[in-house]
């Protein structure tokens, strides 16, 4: 992001705790999607991610005079992860998946059988992308969140350690083990990691 | 595997989240375990591919309408308590056509009965008593529709001069030419299907089936119903995207 687009923004969040309604719709709207697919992957029906969002940014808009985060983009998911982590207790459509299981740093490496295809060549692979999804899907919503917000969203450790309220050791931890997990899940279906 | 290994702090190592000291260790360690530089490249790719998963799109906008105006509610209350109404209307008109109708067929199963009867056994047909008693039973008109049971208030000849006497009221003369048309039917060879062209002018004359309003249509409230109820549901999801 630009400095320019931040001084941008800056101005829109001062406008937007000021009450400008105009000023928090276009800061949502920039936000929206990110928002919906981070949800989308955390309660996992379309219908549910998007009421997760909408409720969220309704939420936003009532505590934005509250706001005083450096990153109005970590609040946003802040708010929005924990509307969806809400949605899946209160759900429990996946009642035998606990949401944070015990720390293991020492997770199992599968190893592939010997070096395989180019990864340029699998990420354009729709089987080795749904593979992905499967994986991530399996995966403890705690870990699963933690990943996206790194890999998908790119924030930094310690932001997703505010967004998720926990430690940031935890946060090493989830994405190791996420990370791990996903990784296994391409290896058990054949995948046998880049070259070199 | 060794505890040399790193492999815990590998992720936070691509991520660039290891302070320096262990980001130099971890250098150190690559640079003589091919099984650990393994490893890096395999969750590298790992979160290449999380990273190249498909950017889904919301079906609607998921943004807040602000500035919603101030109607927006009472006008979601209101078409909610219509769509009720209506759906209570519906319920109500389906049940008093349906029993209008069965008492109405119950009505022209037995009169068709009774001058069945009638025509078999040669005997006067009951019509004049009942129209001189004010008895409302429809007369023994060759038809099977229905409709005929709504003869309860049935018609004078057009060409009256009384114009429309229902049988409850009907004058000594009305009451006469109902008597002579039913003797009629009843004493024509054909029985109850009388052919005689004049018998069933007389007859048809006779009695009309009562005009029903418009507001006793189920379909209507029932449509009513339905578009309030979709107005009510769009009402509320606007609402719902506002703040």
């Amino acid at each position: 992001m630009s400095s320019a687009s931040e001084s941008e923004i800056q101005l829109l969040i001062e406008r937007a705790r000021a009450g400008d309604t105009r000023a928090f719709e276009d800061l949502a709207r920039r936000e929206e999607r990110a928002l919906y697919r981070h949800a989308l992957r955390i309660v996992g029906t379309t219908s549910d991610a998007e009421d997760v969002v909408q409720d969220a940014l309704v939420s936003a808009w009532r505590s934005i005079a509250s706001f005083q985060g450096v990153s109005f983009r970590a609040w946003l998911f802040r708010i929005a992860t924990n509307r969806a982590l809400d949605q899946l207790r209160s759900r429990k459509r996946r009642p035998e998946l606990p949401l944070d299981p015990p720390d293991d740093d020492e997770a199992t490496w599968a190893e592939p059988a010997a070096p395989g295809p180019d990864l340029t060549q699998l990420a354009g692979d729709r089987e080795a992308l749904a593979a992905v999804e499967t994986a991530l899907e399996a995966l403890p919503a705690e870990q699963r969140t933690a990943l996206l917000l790194r890999d998908i969203e790119g924030f930094a450790y310690d932001e997703i350690a505010v967004i998720t309220s926990v430690e940031i050791g935890t946060v090493k931890s989830r994405i190791h083990r996420g990370r791990m997990a996903v990784r296994n899940t391409l290896i058990s279906r054949g995948w046998r990691g880049p070259e070199g | 595997m060794t505890l040399q290994h790193p492999h815990a702090e590998l992720s936070a190592y691509i991520d660039g989240e290891l302070d320096s000291a262990a980001q130099a260790a971890v250098d150190g360690h690559l640079d003589a375990c091919a099984l650990c530089r393994a490893h890096v490249a395999q969750l590298r790719a790992t979160a290449a591919f999380v990273r190249a998963l498909p950017d889904p799109v919301p079906s609607r906008r998921l943004v807040p309408r602000l500035g919603a105006p101030a109607w927006l509610a009472p006008l979601r209350t209101l078409m909610t308590l219509a769509s009720g109404a209506a759906v209570f209307l519906f319920i109500a008109s389906a049940l008093a056509t349906n029993i209008t109708l069965l008492a109405g067929g119950s009505a022209a199963t037995t009169a068709q009965e009774a001058s069945r009867d009638r025509a078999v056994i040669g005997q006067a047909p009951p019509v004049a008593q009942s129209a001189s008693t004010g008895t409302p039973a429809p007369a023994p008109v060759p038809t099977t529709s229905p409709n005929a049971a709504f003869a309860v208030a049935s018609t004078a000849p057009a060409a009256s001069p009384q114009g429309k006497v229902s049988v409850d009221s009907a004058t000594p003369e009305t009451s006469k030419r109902l008597d002579d048309s039913a003797a009629r039917a009843s004493a024509a060879p054909g029985g109850l299907f009388n052919n005689n062209p004049q018998d069933q002018d007389a007859a048809r004359v006779t009695y009309s089936a009562p005009q029903r309003s418009p507001l006793l249509n189920p379909w209507l409230w029932l449509a009513l119903a339905l578009i309030c109820g979709a107005i009510a549901i769009g009402l509320n999801r606007r609402l719902r995207a506002s703040a």
